[in-house]
């Protein structure tokens, strides 16, 4: 989570971040670094790995799509007046982020309408719009971006920015699981996302940027790389050893991660991965959930002192009918931390949403039964 | 290290029976007689300094009840996070990432982890399971400094428990290579009549590729804690 301070808009940090930004789309790793420069891009570890330690974010890349929307055909950045408009949207994010976001939210509008006695306004569509979202939370729950991000996607192979056909039998999974997440009344916790369950976002959705809980911290010791991710608490431990990897017997939601550096860039390879549970997208849960032979392989390179440029490359025959990419850059931003994040301890949605499940049920069969 | 500091970085993990009581205790029958000898709980010389826990009278009183209680309250039945010290002595293995700058424990049971800040001594932002740690160096000692925790943590399967006052110091010192000495301090003004201390031995799993693996135990407690929120036609195979 996000303790905010405005400090970052100075010129340069702004001049900074960007470059590497607008430079990440459709470039190789070496391509970027030598346009962004190299001394202070380029710490070391007293052992002589690339240093990459510290807390980063991938809030930057709040509100870039995922998928490209189909009107920018392959054009993968935005015009200066499309940017324009994203940069109004972050402006208006701030002042909600601002003000404890209490004056902005559409349940405290109907409330203030009421009490002057108004009409109502219209419920908003959208981010804020529908259920908890609409309640007066306070503004630091919510993460956005900092700048505006050149990006018209997050997937930026394909060219087109958009997902390769799912195989016939990914289809048939991704429908499966939508019909159970759809039931009004669901059964028991499998109608619901891993990540609703606490268990884990998986590696994809532990680092795509959503509402909140954006922030990872890498820590590096001779032979290996960690990365500590705030929502769920889910931890990699990377060897940069060369050893292989375990035998596909032992999986997990988070696979079997080994690393290595190839020159500034410290490329993972993660493997034995649970099939049908988790799905490469927000949370882990959008789209088809991925196969057992799900191959991720993830890019961290530096750019700058702030900037790493990180890419997902997806490999999942099973699933996918091509390999695609999904790339984008993490900050580290000034007051930024980490802070426990007790997910399945303070579950009680489960324990409420399956109760009132039951309760609708039986109020139902109560009805018909009385119409009898 | 090439800072000179004693090199932690590995896969670490307690003998014993400490998670089932830190206090000493005999071999008793476990709660489910169809688990046999798998399931009954083996005995243990306990791992407190001077044998007992200083509760104050109340303190001891629910310490009784959590006892009664034990396998139903566990936080542990419920993989719930683990707290400070008793994530030190699960039967588990927890990896340590030690940088020149911060120190990452990365416990196997339910994904904990918790970063010791080695920089300028932080405050707890706030109370949590695992606290927030502080940790620097005395001379070849890691001497991690916790607060800010939440009181909700257990030491053990017997009921062992402090307060959301709770302070912990703990030191952590190479005996060799491969075995450290863990030692903590328990402080709660709240709960115990002076400060005690536990001493455990952790040892480095040397298996050519010992690993930390996964135990995200979340999955194995929903049918405990929502079981009976089932729809009941469904109750037989509610899914994975």
């Amino acid at each position: 989570m996000n303790q905010r301070t405005f400090l970052w808009m100075s010129a340069l940090g702004v001049v900074m971040a960007m470059a590497p930004i607008s430079s990440v789309v459709g470039q190789t790793a070496s391509q970027t670094s030598a346009k962004s420069g190299k001394s202070s891009a380029d710490p070391k570890t007293p052992w002589g790995d690339p240093d990459i330690q510290g807390t980063w974010t991938s809030d930057d890349t709040w509100g870039v799509p995922f998928e490209r929307p189909k009107q920018f055909g392959n054009r993968a950045t935005l015009t200066e007046d499309e940017l324009k408009e994203r940069a109004k949207n972050i402006e208006h994010n701030e002042e909600f982020v601002e003000s404890g976001g209490a004056n902005h939210s559409p349940a405290k509008a109907q409330i203030d309408a009421k009490e002057k006695g108004e009409a109502p306004p219209p419920p908003p569509q959208g981010r804020f719009g529908r259920g908890v979202d609409a309640a007066p939370v306070p503004g630091h729950w919510g993460e956005f971006a900092r700048r505006a991000s050149h990006q018209s996607s997050q997937i930026v192979d394909p060219p087109d920015g958009r997902l390769p056909p799912l195989t016939p039998e990914a289809q048939a999974k991704l429908d499966a699981k939508m019909k159970l997440r759809r039931d009004p009344l669901p059964a028991s916790w499998a109608n619901w996302s891993i990540y609703d369950r606490c268990i884990s976002r998986g590696v994809a959705g532990s680092i795509l940027p959503v509402i909140y809980g954006n922030g990872l911290e890498i820590v590096q010791t001779p032979g290996y790389v960690a990365i500590r991710y705030e929502m769920v608490h889910d931890v990699r431990i990377i060897p940069t050893d060369g050893r292989p990897h375990l035998n596909s017997n032992i999986r997990s939601y988070m696979g079997d991660a080994v690393g290595r550096w190839e020159g500034k860039t410290l490329v993972v390879e993660t493997t034995n991965l649970l099939p049908d549970r988790l799905s490469i997208g927000a949370n882990g849960d959008g789209g088809a959930p991925y196969s057992e032979d799900m191959k991720i392989t993830e890019r961290f390179t530096r750019v700058s002192p702030n900037t790493i440029n990180y890419e997902l490359i997806v490999d999942d025959p099973k699933t996918y009918t091509a390999p695609w990419k999904v790339a984008f850059p993490i900050t580290q931003e000034p007051g930024y931390k980490l802070f426990e994040y007790a997910c399945h301890e303070g579950n009680m949605a489960m324990h409420n949403m399956l109760s009132a499940a039951r309760a609708e049920e039986k109020k139902k069969a109560g009805g018909d039964a009385g119409q009898k | 290290m090439a800072d000179g500091k004693p090199n932690l970085t590995g896969l670490w993990q307690a003998m014993g029976t400490a998670d089932w009581d830190i206090e000493d205790h005999s071999a008793q029958a476990g709660p489910f007689f169809q688990l046999g000898a798998i399931g009954a709980i083996p005995p243990g010389q306990g791992i407190v300094e001077g044998g007992e826990i200083p509760y104050k009278p109340a303190a001891l009183e629910q310490k009784k009840k959590n006892f009664a209680n034990r396998f139903k309250d566990d936080p542990e039945v419920k993989c719930y996070m683990p707290g400070v010290p008793r994530a030190a002595y699960l039967p588990y293995p927890f990896q340590i990432i030690q940088s020149p700058k911060d120190i990452l424990f990365a416990y196997e049971y339910a994904t904990t982890n918790r970063l010791i800040n080695m920089g300028k001594p932080l405050e707890a932002a706030t109370d949590t399971w695992m606290g927030t740690s502080n940790g620097h160096w005395e001379k070849d000692t890691l001497v991690v400094d916790v607060t800010g925790f939440n009181g909700n943590a257990w030491f053990d399967r017997a009921g062992d428990f402090a307060s959301d006052s709770l302070h912990v110091v703990e030191r952590y010192s190479l005996i060799d290579a491969n075995t450290m000495n863990y030692e903590a301090t328990i402080e709660d003004p709240a709960t115990f009549t002076r400060p005690w201390k536990i001493n455990v031995i952790l040892y480095r799993h040397r298996e050519k590729d010992a690993r930390l693996l996964e135990f995200k135990c979340v999955e194995f407690t929903e049918q405990l804690l929502y079981g009976d929120l089932v729809r009941k036609s469904n109750s037989e195979n509610p899914g994975k």
